[in-house]
């Protein structure tokens, strides 16, 4: 059971793909494009790439016209990307001051792969405390070096900044609802998109608006509608909850770099609770896929583990969100395509979505640039199908080691107790941070991978023995 | 012969159900377990619920004392708290061998010797306490307990030696009423049968039968576990079932 993690680095060890990370200095703007060919270059040939392009007709006058539903980091990067490519953009998103619940981390990979400007970050988390279901607690961040960190950010600020990127390289920004699309009669036809646009007079309702354009790129989030009208099928999602509260400044101050993860079935049956710190105030939420019902329950609990260090607090807001919990049957149908959480790109055991959802945009931008030769030419599925193939073949390795982790160690409270355990382990510490950080696994030592099977298997073996005989007693 | 046929069945039968018994105890075990949880989360849950109320009005504060705290969620919820769930809830966890967070091993001594079995049944009353009447974690007093002081052979003394016995005593009745059983059938005695591959095979899938499935239960276990390992790749590959070409769809 504990030779799977030790294997499944194995894998992600083997597959040289995973080289997206390129290192903490400034990579300019452009260079995403060369290094995403680097990738490709040991996977797919050449030929491969153009083949679509050149079988694809020449759009005459004008160049590809691609519709960006949804404004979040999957939108803006895709946008962006659109537009630097030379593709004509539009980008619709509904509440363009939204601000989204979630947590708000952000891997050291994406400040570098999207540029972000280190303002954007409100804090840098370089501590975290894991609490087992007994407050058996472990500090892990002691093999982080003194410029690593998980970012903590606002949505409405990550978002709007994404945003004013794709303005600024192209995309004309439309703050409207999308409502229905109408596929066309034939595969070379436009696709019409009816959308209600807002406009700054706050005229009641919006104007109803249509657009014909030939390709779609749905970022709409958990709640797509652009997947409702491709078919693309439902996925089992999670429920997260999350209140927001203000606490005194001594407190806070715990709080600085320091982000907690609170395990237990009191907490949540298969996620975890969470107090994460935003700009000045902190997060504390739990979340849930199988007892959706129960979820206030499982608050007021993260609330009772936290209590001592919360104490005192003025919770600003209640808010909650569906979180997806896999992939959509059908990603791509013809010229529309879903990337980030309307795709279901949200991992296991962490729940991390954001830079997924970005890096989904602008990989699924990158091939209609490529497939378009730059806008020049109409696309057709196989173009999406491309991005589909990269983005599994990059990505599946981590989904799949966060998968085994959740089926393993958010079983039961028992292994949840392992799991603690397994954390004050150094050798686990830095390979967690490593794989997170930069979405790659460092060649670890096989001595020490074996060591950690190992200690895996004691540890669970011993918090199961333990649970055996908690199960004799009757308190 | 016919009396020695019965002989090895009464005996394993015996042996088994003695076993269901503890089956059946782990499960009635398990449900007071979950239920005096759901009783404690609940009482919470409906402070918790008026809590959530006032939060929405935008001004609430989180109560002072912990003790304040579950009187107002016992009291407001009286009703659904059992007498025993009622009186745990006030008291926190409790024990003069639990000192700063982790066990004190010198009060553990017993002829000059640290009583692990002691040690293991103390952490064991400690994390069930704690699953029915969960409490704060406290900067003040960080638990740091680490299961890992228990020597590894005060584990296997304690849990893997009686399960093995169990499993070897199991397995030596399968094997030597199987042997009896085919020899009478075919004439092929011990050492011959262990030659033959067939009767190898057999004693393979006895052995590993044996190690596998313990208690009732494991039988949906396993199969519930050979699906979960691939249900993820299928999750993921759903998207690839409509598209023709073949070269997508190994992961």
């Amino acid at each position: 059971m504990a030779s799977l993690t030790s294997a499944a680095a194995a894998a992600t060890r083997a597959d040289p793909s995973l080289h997206s990370f390129v290192g903490l200095r400034r990579v300019p703007l452009q260079n995403h494009l060369v290094t995403r060919n680097e990738r490709n270059a040991p996977k797919t040939p050449r030929s491969l790439q153009i083949r679509a392009s050149k079988s694809s007709p020449r759009l005459s006058g004008r160049p590809l016209r691609v519709a960006v539903i949804g404004g979040g980091p999957a939108g803006g990067a895709a946008a962006e990307t659109l537009a630097k490519g030379g593709v004509e953009t539009i980008l619709i998103e509904r509440k363009l001051d939204n601000s989204k619940p979630c947590g708000g981390a952000i891997p050291l990979c994406m400040v570098d792969e999207f540029a972000l400007p280190l303002d954007l970050i409100d804090r840098r988390v370089n501590k975290m405390k894991m609490i087992s279901p007994s407050n058996v607690e472990v500090d892990i961040g002691k093999t982080l070096a003194p410029s690593e960190f998980i970012g903590m950010v606002r949505r409405e600020v990550l978002d709007a900044y994404l945003r004013s990127r794709a303005a600024a390289a192209g995309a004309s920004v439309i703050n409207g609802l999308f409502l229905k699309l109408e596929t066309p009669q034939d595969s070379t036809g436009s696709y019409k998109i009816h959308f209600t646009q807002f406009d700054e007079t706050l005229t009641l309702g919006g104007e109803k608006k249509t657009m014909e354009v030939d390709a779609i790129i749905g970022a709409d989030g958990a709640n797509s509608r652009v997947a409702k009208e491709m078919g693309a099928g439902d996925y089992e999602y999670a429920i997260a909850f999350q209140e927001r509260v203000r606490i005194s400044d001594a407190k806070m101050e715990y709080y600085k770099e320091r982000a907690e993860m609170y395990v237990g079935d009191d907490v949540s049956p298969d996620f975890y609770g969470w107090v994460f710190p935003k700009c000045d105030h902190v997060a504390v939420g739990t979340g849930t896929v199988t007892h959706k019902a129960d979820i206030k329950k499982f608050q007021a609990a993260t609330r009772l583990r936290a209590k001592d260090k919360i104490e005192g607090g003025k919770i600003i807001r209640v808010e909650a969100h569906p979180i997806p919990e896999h992939p959509r049957p059908k990603r791509v149908s013809g010229r529309v395509a879903l990337v980030g959480d309307a795709a279901g790109y949200v991992t296991k055991c962490s729940g991390e979505g954001i830079y997924f959802a970005a890096k989904s945009g602008r990989m699924c931008a990158e091939a209609i640039v490529e497939g378009s030769a730059n806008g020049t030419r109409m696309v057709d599925e196989s173009d999406f199908r491309n991005y589909l193939r990269k983005f599994d073949q990059l990505y599946w390795p981590t989904y799949k080691v966060l998968d085994v982790l959740q089926k393993v160690f958010y079983r039961s409270n028992a292994a949840r107790e392992a799991f603690v355990e397994m954390c004050a382990d150094e050798y686990v510490q830095k390979m967690t941070f490593d794989s997170y950080l930069y979405k790659r696994v460092v060649p670890g030592n096989p001595l020490e991978d074996l060591k950690l099977a190992v200690n895996t298997i004691g540890s669970l073996v011993r918090a199961s023995a333990l649970r055996r005989e908690m199960n004799k007693l009757t308190l | 012969m016919a009396s020695s046929f019965s002989s090895p069945l009464p005996t394993s039968f015996s042996s088994l159900s003695p076993k269901n018994h503890i089956l059946h105890k782990t499960q009635l075990a398990l449900f007071p377990k979950k239920a005096s949880t759901l009783f404690v989360t609940r009482s919470s849950d409906s402070g918790g619920g008026s809590v959530a109320s006032v939060a929405v009005a935008d001004n609430l504060e989180v109560k002072e004392k912990k003790a304040e705290v579950k009187e107002e969620y016992l009291g407001s919820n009286g009703a659904a708290v059992k007498a025993e769930a009622a009186a745990a809830a006030v008291a926190a966890f409790n024990d003069p061998r639990w000192v700063e967070g982790t066990w004190d091993l010198k009060q553990f001594k017993k002829d000059g010797v640290t009583n692990w079995d002691a040690v293991i049944d103390a952490e064991a009353r400690r994390r069930k306490w704690l699953e029915d009447n969960p409490e704060a974690s406290s900067n003040d007093a960080p638990v740091t307990f680490d299961t890992s002081v228990i020597p590894w052979w005060a584990w296997i003394k304690r849990f893997h030696l009686p399960e093995a016995e169990l499993l070897n005593g199991r397995a030596a009745m399968i094997g030597f009423f199987m042997a009896y059983f085919v020899d009478s059938l075919t004439g092929v005695g011990i050492v011959d049968q262990m030659g033959n591959f067939f009767c190898k095979t057999l004693l393979f899938i006895a052995v590993v039968g044996v190690l596998s499935i313990r208690k009732n239960e494991d039988f949906e276990n396993l199969k519930k576990l050979f699906e979960e390992t691939t249900f993820y790749d299928k999750q993921w590959q759903a998207t690839w079932q409509d598209e023709k070409s073949p070269s997508d769809s190994s992961k």
